[in-house]
């Protein structure tokens, strides 16, 4: 009995190989460790070694997950019996992931010294976390590791955008996301039980034992694609992300939450979970629900269309610097969908067209969000359009940045962000949709519009005889390190694409 | 006698819809609250019903994490009710409007 227990169990933890998780094993103990550190050191030794111990730590983890051997092979693997499947896609990703965290935790620094009343510590743990378990949700292969580690992303998040407790703006922004998120979740796991329960079904033809399990799903949703209740399912677990991803009749909780939160804590929303939402959706659309791509697509491409359109027009009118961030995010979960839509029309490449499009959206919005930090008043959830004004006068360098910043995410074309749309508009033409296209172009019209209102207003606003006070807007040489060198990358990669290894 | 799988399948279907309203109509924050905990009680009927009835014990296994995530995310939602209680004096939804403009 105890030996075939035994040989049961070393069959299953032959595939257990911890080296492949890595990365997120020591994000982890980073995590812990900080909360450790801020019980050991003296209270006036914390705001200087916890910032820095975090983002150093990410550093050396970021050297370490794409030095070492275990953890850097490109080819498709699967780990822990079927939970973890790893490929090029899951490994670009989780540099993406560790990026956007190490920039998160810098911004953090930044806010903190304006609001030097709130705890800290805790903030760099749960961005680490966050991190951690983004990177998993991607490599996930199995529903139950999906539902884990998007709820630890989104459970740690409510306490992220209510941070700032003493502001009613931040509660309410988290008060809304917990509810909505949590909402989002419920349909999401409701799908999933859906799909669960009718792929295990002994009566179907190809039904599966472990119908959680990406593959094992594939496989069953082929030969069943005309079932209502696999329908049903997929429709439901797809509304959950789209939720995420803030695409457009779950798009209500984004300008408020991205309103509401600190500011590092938006850009972190904005840059990484919407990645992750869009990661998750690639690997469902081309995993799970293969099979019924005659149903989704057309479902997809309506969503696309209504998203670009929403996000573009709302954002016209919008004076809140925060909220037109939200705005216009939805509009570029809207292009990225453009993308998904292409690989589901069979455009293999335009899942690298996405990430490459993900990568440049990261270092244009950090290059914003990092301005916006920096010149925030003491209230964070009141940014408006009118204290841009003569901003680039005031700070010529924050004022270049912003416009790069502004200029990528517009599309313009020596930017990263132009070259991006390119390869996703690419992709989009050669799965012939030319109706998303011509909405998409619309779409790009109108932002530049807006994009540029704020450029104008930093730039051409009629000159003041205020005085320059440097004071209120104080940048060190880290922060002009940091936002120079995302602005630098979005001109190289807008000038040479190649340097970023995406597309091959 | 038996209970079939569609009663189950009907009663989680009923309890989610429950659930679901609840939350898009309500204005009461605890009840909205109370109505996705319903939601995500509904899921883990149905999750045993398919389990016992496809004989297969990943469902089992599913509703323990499903109930931990739900715990986490009550003790969650209740702080930051507490805490906006404090500054607003207010839970009801149609009254926390700061942001919405």
């Amino acid at each position: 009995m105890n030996e075939l227990l035994i040989e049961f169990l070393s069959g299953f933890t032959a595939t257990n190989e911890w080296a492949a998780i890595l990365p997120e094993i020591l994000l982890g103990v980073l995590a812990l460790g900080l909360l450790g550190a801020e019980m050991a050191l003296p209270r006036s030794q914390q705001t200087r070694w916890i910032p820095r111990l975090a983002v150093w730590g990410q550093v050396i983890v970021l050297v370490l997950a794409f030095t070492c051997a275990g953890c850097c092979s490109f080819d498709q693997r699967e780990y822990f019996s079927g939970l973890i499947a790893q490929n090029d896609v899951t490994q670009l990703m989780r540099g993406f992931f560790l990026l956007s965290s190490l920039a998160v935790c810098y911004l953090g620094k930044v806010y903190f010294v304006r609001q030097s009343a709130l705890p800290k510590t805790e903030f760099y743990a749960l961005v680490l976390i966050i991190s951690a378990a983004m990177m998993l949700l991607v490599q996930s292969a199995h529903f139950v590791m999906l539902f884990v580690a998007l709820e630890t992303v989104t459970v740690a998040f409510y306490v992220l955008v209510a941070y700032n407790r003493r502001s009613q703006f931040s509660l309410e922004a988290g008060l809304k996301y917990l509810i909505l998120g949590a909402l989002s979740s419920g349909i999401l796991l409701f799908g999933i039980v859906l799909l669960y329960g009718i792929a295990g079904s002994p009566e179907l033809v190809a039904s599966s034992h472990d119908s959680l399990n990406y593959t094992q799903l594939m496989h069953f949703v082929i030969p069943n694609m005309d079932n209502l209740i696999v329908k049903i399912g997929a429709l439901l677990v797809i509304a959950g992300v789209c939720f995420k991803i803030g695409a457009v009749p779950f798009q209500i909780w984004v300008p408020d939450v991205y309103q509401g939160a600190p500011t590092p804590v938006t850009a972190y929303l904005a840059v990484a979970s919407k990645a992750a939402g869009f990661i998750v959706l690639i690997q469902l659309v081309s995993g799970p629900f293969f099979g019924l791509q005659d149903f989704l697509v057309p479902v997809l491409s309506v969503i696309a269309a209504a998203t670009i359109l929403f996000g573009n027009i709302a954002a016209v009118t919008q004076r809140n610097v925060k909220r037109l961030m939200g705005l216009s995010g939805i509009a570029h979960a809207g292009y990225l969908l453009l993308g998904v839509v292409a690989l589901m029309r069979g455009v293999d490449w335009a899942v690298y067209a996405v990430i490459f499009y993900l990568f440049t959206y990261l270092l244009a919005s950090f290059a914003v969000f990092g301005v916006m930090s920096l010149s925030a008043a003491a209230d964070d959830a009141i940014q408006e359009l009118d204290h841009y004004q003569n901003f680039a006068r005031k700070h010529p360098f924050l004022g270049g940045v912003l416009a790069c910043g502004l200029g990528s995410l517009a599309g313009i074309p020596p930017l990263g962000g132009f070259i991006g749309k390119l390869f996703l508009f690419v992709a989009a033409f050669q799965a012939s949709l030319y109706g998303l296209l011509i909405i998409a172009v619309i779409g790009v019209v109108i932002s530049i519009y807006y994009y540029f209102g704020w450029i104008r207003e930093s730039y051409f606003s009629a000159p003041s005889t205020e005085v320059v006070n440097e004071a209120a807007c104080p940048s060190t040489a880290g922060d002009r390190f940091l936002l120079g060198a995302f602005t630098v990358a979005s001109v190289v990669v807008g000038l040479l694409p190649a340097a970023l290894p995406i597309i091959r | 006698m038996t209970v079939g799988i569609n009663a189950f399948i009907l009663v989680a279907g009923l309890l989610f819809a429950i659930g679901l309203l609840g939350v898009v109509l309500r204005k009461n924050t605890l009840i909205i609250y109370m109505s996705l905990e319903l939601m995500l009680n509904a899921v883990n009927l149905a999750l045993v019903a398919f389990s016992r009835y496809n004989g297969t014990m990943d469902g089992n296994l599913f509703v323990f994490f499903i109930i931990t995530v739900a715990a986490a995310e009550v003790a969650l939602g209740l702080a930051i009710i507490v805490a906006l209680f404090r500054l607003r004096q207010t839970v009801m939804v149609d009254q926390l409007t700061s942001l919405s403009r």
